[in-house]
């Protein structure tokens, strides 16, 4: 039995066509369609806290913040929990950002860590997203992943509390994030 | 991970606005959108020979036959038999599409399919109460033979490698089914 495996051609006529509801929220992860969870508080929380702490990325034009946003990245189109982007006039209104268009995507795991590490981090260096932040709740630390070689990051690093996450000159300390 | 499942409504909205074009030959299977595979002559032929032993109901008016047609199982199942045979209609079925209740049976054909009809699509046909279910199996050359649904499976079930079929009173030997 072979699934249909949805284009994202397919997928943006899909939606277009009005196909799904409005409130259903789905990334298309390498052909299917799969349905996100629904984000609790503390994953809420914990999204605004860094979009606080970020903020002087956009502030001084240096990158945009893009929350729960779709990122087209190779044949898939995920919502990372944010990504910050190369800064664009028109905010990416012309075309969707893309995985060449990420400096950075934070990904927050609460129940969703084994999917975040292994279905959706491989697809992110695949692609070439830069840098890929993995906030595990449970396992309270920050899981830092950079150089991207095929489907695996060259660089990973297990930051915990006390120690300071770093990006663009914008210092974030871990334990806010915990 | 949850996969996405369709319902038959989003299915067919996705074919008329051209996203399942005509040429992917594709039908879902408990919202799922699953492809078909490509058949060969053997298959072909199979199906060709189950339209002329049938067709003698379709003259009488008794019923009529669906080749690779959509066949509504349930809202998030439609697949597309081989065959089928419908309650007569005066309409043939122009205004509404035909349900498991409509037909009296249903024919696979079989190649390299037989667990895929016998595990995922016979059960979906028992629980739409179609009374009749053929699988020709054009491996081993035999037939298998389902009648009396009861929830997910048939009560009866046979397989024929000579003899006769029977449906609406017309017995058809095997052998004349199998190419």
């Amino acid at each position: 039995m072979t699934r249909h495996k949805v284009s994202l051609e397919e997928f943006h006529r899909m939606v277009e066509a009005g196909v799904f509801p409005e409130d259903l929220r789905l990334e298309l992860v390498e052909g299917d369609l799969v349905e996100m969870s629904p984000i609790g508080k503390r994953h809420a929380a914990k999204v605004n806290r860094l979009l606080a702490l970020l903020l002087p990325l956009p502030q001084s034009g240096k990158a945009l913040i893009s929350p729960q946003n779709p990122l087209v990245v190779g044949e898939s189109e995920l919502y990372p929990d944010l990504a910050l982007l190369k800064p664009r006039p028109d905010f990416y209104e012309e075309r969707l950002p893309e995985a060449s268009d990420a400096l950075l995507v934070v990904e927050v795991a609460d129940t969703t860590l084994r999917y975040d590490l292994g279905t959706k981090l491989p697809l992110y260096a695949k692609a070439g997203v830069p840098e890929v932040w993995v906030v595990d709740l449970e396992g309270g630390r920050v899981l830092v992943h950079r150089k991207p070689q095929g489907e695996a990051y060259g660089e990973v690093e297990a930051l915990g509390p006390g120690e300071v996450l770093e990006f663009m000159g914008v210092e974030v300390p871990v334990e806010e994030l915990l | 991970m949850i996969r996405h499942r369709f319902s038959v409504e989003d299915f067919h909205r996705m074919a008329e606005a051209g996203i399942l074009s005509e040429d992917d030959r594709v039908e879902l299977i408990r919202g799922e959108v699953v492809e078909l595979s490509p058949v060969g002559k053997r298959h072909m032929a199979a199906l060709k020979r189950l339209m002329d032993v049938l067709f003698p109901l379709q003259l009488e008016r008794r019923a009529l036959l669906q080749v690779q047609d959509p066949l509504r199982l349930s809202p998030d199942t439609e697949p597309q038999p081989d065959l089928v045979l419908l309650a007569y209609r005066e309409d043939f079925y122009r205004d509404r599409m035909p349900e498991g209740q409509d037909a009296f049976l249903v024919v696979e054909v079989a190649d390299t399919s037989l667990n895929h009809d016998l595990e995922v699509k016979l059960p979906l046909y028992a629980q739409a109460g179609v009374p009749q279910v053929w699988v020709v199996d054009l491996v081993r050359d035999r037939v298998h033979v389902f009648r009396n649904p009861k929830g997910e499976a048939y009560q009866e079930a046979r397989v024929l490698e000579d003899g006769e079929l029977e449906v609406l009173g017309l017995k058809v030997p095997v052998k004349e089914v199998l190419p």
